[in-house]
């Protein structure tokens, strides 16, 4: 049965109409929710993963996931967080496989700007963070997540995600600013 | 409340301190620097995020939703052909074994028995394996239920949770279909694979160092 191409999607859909017309498995929904989700996706998945091929990935994989679940998608979180969660889920599936296979890590793509040392310094310090103190602080502070939001994505507590970035940050700052840390 | 340079980590992490140190930044150096390269961090942070073309990402994305809408017929195809060459090889075997009778009539009366017989045997013997698998991936469960109830675990912990509650929700789904159909070799292959995939999930989990 080929897809339904969605005409009843208005042209500023508000979230529910958006979902009831995925939940129709209209296309037109999932390419709108694929331009207001993707850009975010792809650069949260590209620090999980340090490769912009496996980010790719992870968000295609996770396209289908929302496609496949959605009908089933119960509406106690907002469409977003749910989406992230899943995203997430298909980040560490990667991750596991790439285990499961030994593959050699993936050296990071790091961004050449020299302009910014910070950044780069700041890129290479996120690698040795705790994993979750690491996701909280790249939803918060890189993607701009609230912490209602992330808090839905880990299925944690607010406090905790607040908890979390705050460690997060302090082991950042011990990193790029006392010199024993080789980064 | 005196606000003192030890203060300052805690106000960090509690806004309602902030107006607290904010005052006391006023005087110190020492803590205005710190909470400078605070929000130093949180601003080469936001230079983090990157975004490039993927001019086919959405293609592909909608390829693959078109493919999910149309049901999966080459998959279920091989499966379907494994499976009916593997009871095809059982039915010959349970014919050559079956006791010979002189008369054409009783040998054809034998092979539809023997075929009926083996189609009832076969089902009661994947009942039986899948309850003992069940009951094995039952124990695995328990084993690491702990785990994965602990609230402060890992999120890739969280993640083994969600994927073996979608397992679950599929595996229900799967078992509910068979009990309409119960000699659909092709269901009974996705709920062994679902099984498989549950295991699988579940001895990772249980092999998982939990202080990460």
């Amino acid at each position: 049965m080929p897809l339904p191409f969605g005409a009843t999607l208005p042209d500023n859909p508000t979230d529910a109409e958006l979902l009831q017309s995925c939940k129709r498995g209209e296309v037109c929904a999932f390419e709108r929710l694929y331009g207001l989700y993707a850009a975010r996706m792809k650069s949260l998945a590209y620090h999980l993963l340090a490769s912009r091929g496996d980010a790719e990935d992870a968000v295609q994989e996770t396209f289908m996931k929302v496609y496949k679940a959605i009908g089933a998608f119960e509406e106690n979180s907002a469409l977003s967080t749910w989406i992230y969660r899943i995203l997430v889920n298909s980040c560490y599936d990667i991750l596991r496989k790439r285990q499961r296979l030994a593959e050699k890590p993936i050296l990071k793509e790091f961004s050449m700007d020299s302009k910014l040392p910070l950044k780069v310094a700041l890129e290479r310090a996120l690698l040795k963070l705790n994993e979750r103190h690491r996701l909280v602080f790249l939803m918060f502070e890189v993607e701009g997540l609230k912490h209602s939001e992330i808090s839905g994505v880990l299925e944690v507590p607010e406090g905790t995600s607040r908890a979390w970035l705050f460690e997060a940050k302090r082991a950042l700052k011990q990193m790029l600013t006392e010199p024993r840390h080789e980064i | 409340m005196k606000f003192e340079c030890g203060d300052l980590e805690r106000a960090l992490a509690n806004p309602d301190l902030m107006a607290d140190a904010q005052l006391h930044m006023r005087d110190c150096a020492a803590c205005r620097n710190e909470y400078r390269i605070w929000n130093e961090i949180s601003t080469a942070a936001k230079q983090l995020h990157c975004e490039w073309d993927s001019p086919d990402l959405w293609p592909n994305i909608r390829k693959g939703l078109e493919a999910q809408s149309q049901p999966p017929k080459h998959r279920a195809d091989w499966r379907l052909w494994a499976l009916t060459a593997a009871a095809a090889a059982m039915v010959l075997l349970a014919v050559l074994r079956w006791p010979q009778t002189p008369t054409d009539k009783s040998v054809a009366t034998a092979n539809l028995s023997a075929q009926d017989f083996l189609t009832d045997q076969a089902l009661k013997e994947v009942e039986k394996n899948e309850a003992a698998y069940r009951h094995s991936i039952d124990e695995l469960s328990r084993l690491a239920q702990p785990k994965l109830e602990n609230p402060a675990s890992s999120p890739l912990l969280a993640s083994y949770r969600e994927k073996l509650q979608m397992l679950d929700s599929a595996i229900l789904e799967t078992r509910s279909n068979i009990a309409q159909n119960r000699f659909n070799v092709r269901l009974q292959t996705d709920l062994a694979d679902l099984y498989r995939e549950k295991r699988q999930t579940l001895q990772e989990v249980l092999t998982r160092d939990q202080s990460n």
